[in-house]
């Protein structure tokens, strides 16, 4: 029989494992447990599952409810938010969104946003005064609210204190970004006599967006107004791709590219860069995965453009929504505010998490005052926390991938011009190329007839 | 052949039902959305060929289309001709080693594109990645190149990754494919004095033609729905890479519908890429000179 | 002149070694040659699976210092299986624990069944196309041909909605009705079935057989080696699939590998270490199904033979 099955032999194999399994599977999956949730809150974020799972079963206690917390890849998310917009399916009452992901949902009329509008909420109950005001900035759209702010984002530099002690450098001295670029005879050489440089100052992308976007905001550039409106084409920009072309390209270069994961900690290791770019959660991940460098490090603001200048700029962030399907508003608020907005559960979190929380009242808790024995005793909350009121607004919309990707190109562009031709006609090159690009996101903007109000 | 009463809508009936129920609404919807723009259910507004107009005028797209396009002309005429290679070198069963090297050769198909994005990301860092260290320690060249930053380096990088995925892969239908051919034609032919390689073109080859044009056809399709593994690969940039130089039609409908949020456009962008499909796959079929029995 | 170069001269040397030994007969030189290089190509595709090996069992402290393994001698600070621990320490869900046996059933389970109905309905459906003529038969190959064409992100919403309408959300009934016949497969026995010449069922048919017998008893058997390939294929694409499965279920419990092992790479931080542990577990059943249709798709099949 085994040999003559006409589908041939492996395929009657599968089958019997398909019929065994199926008989497993029935057995294994537990029905579903006592009826729905009262709410179901999803997150695409991992490292934050144990924290949220902890105040769920609080708030279960405190209001005699049912809460779900579901762990949810983000591009699943995502699309089934974006399906059940379409579909009207069942969807999650509460969702912790990335930056960027909201923007779908509010190219629109402001009406037809599945998200409840929180604005007034945050005004009435005095919320907004106590948040960092420009975080509301990822999470609305021409003056609406649509979700709340989770976190702050600062960005700092973490260096390698041992080296820039050897060297003889002081940070504390470093206060613009012309005394930042000034270190470079000190720090940039060839240590091994391979013709390879081996040292740089520090770690800055070519072919991705962050570093161009982190040096922008930070000068106050942003890509889009708080109306939707394009806004990066500016001198300022013009003049930060300039000074970027500079620094990660021809023989004056400062910086190089370490890229992520395994071999940004060997970087790091090895002193490749001595600079990094460091906004919280960041810190907290090379603490997580490279223990090898444990002690090396400490942190201190960014260089500011013009004395006296902003000293932070701000990179990502996650927001909470509460879906428009939720048959209970006040319930999801009431816990939305539990998730993000209870003091005392915050100071737990920071020492999970070390994510610095937009409430600015909830900084002078002690957890925020330790200090980290990864960044040699620093105290990394009381330092983010005192660049915090200053983060720069960075307005969403559903078009700004497109931008940062336009302002990606004029750099790339203009790395290419400068290897080619060097210093002449490169501004006008870099204003000319940024002037076509802002006419293609404009193009793109300007055909959305939904939302136009 | 003639019809044989009710048998043939028979053996179709489960296609049948399941396309009646399956696909067929999706691609009306998919139809009408072309010609609108979209935000929810709530707002539509009929905005006729302007999304087909905005499309057909926009230089993203054109990129998206070029690199698509490289990505399947080398898929066609390097992987392919690779796989037969190593479907003949590998089609007798004896020895183990054979078989280990069968299985090694199929075995990047056992894993998911995600793991193979993830994978060939490290492989491809500059300075510390094993492609750098391979190459500077061969040919001393190399050790700096930054095969995901730089915009000339990433499709090839996509088409060397996507050469180690599948060129095992389709070796399985050739492998299988070179069972039915008639062993006696072959030694027919070389005791006519045939070198192997005029073995192969007109004899082998011809016999196997029905699965060669299956796995042109679908190669070819495939090439151009290429999604998975450029977003993996290039997940700090959302699969587009620097300078959109890793941009394929498929992330551009992403980026278009999913990001921006104009299902109406997307699906523009869908039919405009199934068209072009059908055409390139059409031709290929028509100049292969196999279309029917 | 690093270690590298001096193998590759090595092996070179050999193959000219070879030659000069009997410059008239070139075939040792050859065949030493074709075996370096199936060698070489073999050892290219398996570094990356060298480095995903080491990976999964080096201690998180170590897994950024070496991109392979960290130099011997290994101590339990090293290589131990920490990231396996974590791996089969379950998730906790509003069920309860979900640990990490339940997803690999789940995924053979939903792999299992998609390939077992999909071989059967698509080889029946692609006989129909290959050998029988009907009304309607060009428009539908041409339909499902064009139907392949659609890059399938853009009807994942629509079809969404429809699931939900038929209330099956959530349900793995969601994962297969859609695809118990596709269109590859179809065209894939399609073509295979092509070569079986129309004597034999015919002499079939004068010997009083139904269609189904035809089909069944005399066809099938002759695609072996295709359904072989086909059933692989299968397995493989449905095993690692992600993207329905993540959309269509959503109980924890209830969830396939590629998605599970996916939650761990998130945006800020990635877990590599128990994604590669999940990784190479999770390559182990279509290892074995390969070695299982090996020898199918390979010479040696004795009633796959066509006559004449």
């Amino acid at each position: 029989m085994l040999e003559r099955f006409p589908y041939g032999r492996a395929p009657l194999w599968l089958l019997l494992v398909a019929l065994a399994s199926t008989l497993a599977v029935f057995v294994t999956q537990r029905l579903d447990a006592a009826g729905r949730p009262d709410l179901t809150f999803a997150t695409s974020a991992a490292n934050h599952m144990e924290a949220y799972r902890e105040a769920a079963a609080l708030f279960e206690r405190r209001r005699h409810v049912r809460v779900s917390v579901e762990l949810v890849h983000s591009r699943a998310l995502q699309t089934r938010l974006q399906n059940a917009m379409l579909a009207k399916s069942p969807v999650p009452d509460l969702v912790e969104l990335l930056f960027g992901d909201i923007a779908y949902f509010t190219r629109g009329p402001l009406s037809d946003v599945g998200l409840v509008d929180v604005t007034d909420r945050l005004e009435k109950e005095g919320l907004k005064s106590r948040l960092v005001e420009s975080r509301l900035s990822l999470w609305s759209s021409r003056g609406r609210t649509f979700a709340l702010p989770h976190d702050v984002h600062p960005v700092m530099l973490m260096y390698r204190a041992d080296i820039l002690a050897s060297l003889g450098i002081d940070p504390n001295a470093i206060e613009t970004w012309d005394d930042f670029v000034a270190l470079r005879s000190k720090v940039v050489k060839d240590l091994d006599g391979d013709g390879i440089i081996d040292r740089y100052l520090i770690d800055l992308p070519v072919g991705e967006a962050w570093g161009m976007n982190i040096l922008l905001l930070q000068r106050g550039v942003t890509l889009f107004d708080e109306r939707g409106r394009v806004t990066m084409n500016q001198p300022a920009t013009v003049d930060t791709v300039y000074w970027y072309v500079h620094q990660v390209e021809g023989k004056d270069k400062i910086a190089t590219q370490c890229g992520w994961g395994q071999s940004l900690m060997k970087a790091m290791k090895d002193g490749l860069a001595l600079f990094y770019v460091a906004p919280d959660w960041r810190t907290h991940a090379i603490e997580m995965e490279a223990p090898n460098v444990r002690g090396l490090f400490r942190v201190m603001p960014l260089p500011a453009w013009t004395l006296g200048g902003r000293r932070t700029s701000t990179w990502g962030g996650s927001g909470l929504a509460i879906t428009k399907a939720t048959k209970n508003v006040e319930l999801a608020w009431d816990f939305a505010k539990l998730l993000y907005f209870d003091r005392e559960e915050l100071g737990r979190r920071y020492r999970a998490t070390k994510i610095l929380p937009p409430l600015k009242d909830s900084w002078s808790l002690p957890e925020f005052a330790e200090p980290s024995g990864f960044f040699r005793g620093q105290r990394l909350g009381e330092e983010f926390a005192k660049l915090a009121p200053d983060v720069p607004p960075d307005w969403s919309t559903p078009y700004k991938s497109r931008a940062e990707d336009r302002i990606g190109t004029v750099t790339l562009h203009a790395i290419e011009y400068f290897r080619a031709h060097g210093d002449e006609g490169l501004r006008e090159m870099i204003q000319q190329d940024l002037t076509e690009k802002t006419a293609e996101v404009e193009a793109l903007v300007n055909r959305n007839v939904l939302g136009k109000e | 052949m003639k019809q044989r009463g009710l048998a043939p809508y028979l053996f179709l009936a489960p296609y049948l039902v399941v396309m009646l129920a399956f696909t067929i609404y999706p691609l009306l919807n998919a139809g009408v959305l072309a010609f609108q723009q979209t935000n929810g259910p709530a707002s539509r507004v009929f905005v006729g060929l302007d999304n087909f107009r905005f499309l057909l005028s926009d230089p993203t797209f054109y990129q998206a289309l070029w690199n698509t396009t490289i990505f399947a002309a080398c898929s066609v005429l390097i992987q392919l001709p690779l796989s037969m290679g190593l479907a003949l070198l590998l089609n007798s069963g004896k020895g183990w080693a054979r078989g280990l090297l069968r299985l090694v050769l199929f075995s990047p198909n056992l894993v998911g594109q995600i793991f193979v994005g993830v994978l060939f990301s490290v492989l491809f860092t500059a300075r510390y990645g094993l492609v750098n260290r391979f190459l500077h320690a061969l040919f001393g060249w190399g050790l700096e190149k930054q095969w995901l930053q730089d915009p000339a380096l990433v499709m090839p990088a996509i088409i060397i990754t996507a050469l180690w995925l599948y060129v095992g892969f389709n070796m399985i239908y050739f492998l299988a494919a070179l069972q039915s051919v008639d062993k006696t034609l072959e030694e027919a032919a070389r005791v006519d004095g045939a070198s192997p390689w005029q073995v192969f073109w007109h004899v082998t080859l011809p016999s196997m033609r029905h699965v060669v044009v299956f796995v042109v056809v679908t190669s070819l399709i495939g090439s151009y729905q290429l999604f998975e593994l450029p977003l993996a690969l290039l997940s700090s940039s959302n699969g587009r890479g620097p300078d959109n130089a890793g941009l394929t039609v498929i992330t551009y409908l992403y980026d278009v519908g999913f990001v921006t949020g104009d299902l109406g456009l997307g699906s523009a962008v869908g039919w405009v890429i199934a068209a072009i499909i059908f055409a390139l796959s059409m031709l290929q079929i028509r100049v292969s000179g196999v279309v029917e029995e | 002149m690093n270690p590298l170069r001096l193998f590759v001269l090595t092996l070179i040397g050999g193959a000219l070694a070879f030659w000069l030994r009997s410059p008239k007969n070139p075939k040792p030189a050859l065949e030493y040659l074709r075996w370096m290089a199936l060698f070489f190509a073999a050892s290219l595709i398996l570094a990356p699976f060298l480095w995903l090996v080491a990976a999964a069992f080096k201690d998180r402290e170590v897994l950024n210092e070496h991109i392979f393994f960290p130099p011997l001698p290994w101590s339990d600070k090293t290589m131990n299986l920490e990231n396996f621990r974590r791996l089969f320490a379950g998730d906790p869900s509003v069920q309860g624990k979900v640990y990490f046996w339940q997803y690999v059933l789940n995924s053979l389970f939903v792999t299992t069944t998609i390939t077992v109905l999909q071989m059967v309905f698509c080889s029946a459906a692609g006989f129909a196309l290959a050998k029988y003529d009907f009304r309607g038969k060009k428009p539908l190959m041409t339909f499902m041909l064009g139907s392949m064409m659609i890059p399938s992100v853009l009807l994942l919403a629509p079809l969404y909605e429809m699931i939900v309408k038929l209330g099956l959300v959530d349900t793995y009934s969601a994962l297969f009705l859609p695809y118990l016949a596709v269109p590859y497969g179809i065209f894939l026995f399609r073509q295979a079935m092509l070569g079986i010449p129309n004597e034999m069922l015919d002499a079939g048919r004068i010997d009083g057989a139904s269609e189904f017998y035809i089909y069944f008893r005399l066809v099938m058997p002759l695609v072996r080696p295709m359904s072989a390939a086909f059933c692989l294929v299968t397995f493989l694409g449905n095993w690692n699939a992600f993207f329905a499965p993540s959309i269509f279920l959503h109980t924890q419990d209830k969830l396939t590998l590629p998605v599970v092992l996916n939650l761990y790479l998130g945006l800020y931080r990635a877990d590599y270490g128990i994604f590669l542990a999940g990784t190479l577990i999770a390559i182990l059943p279509p290892a074995m199904l390969f070695f299982a249709l090996e020898k199918e798709f390979i010479g040696g099949l004795t009633s796959g033979a066509v006559k004449g």
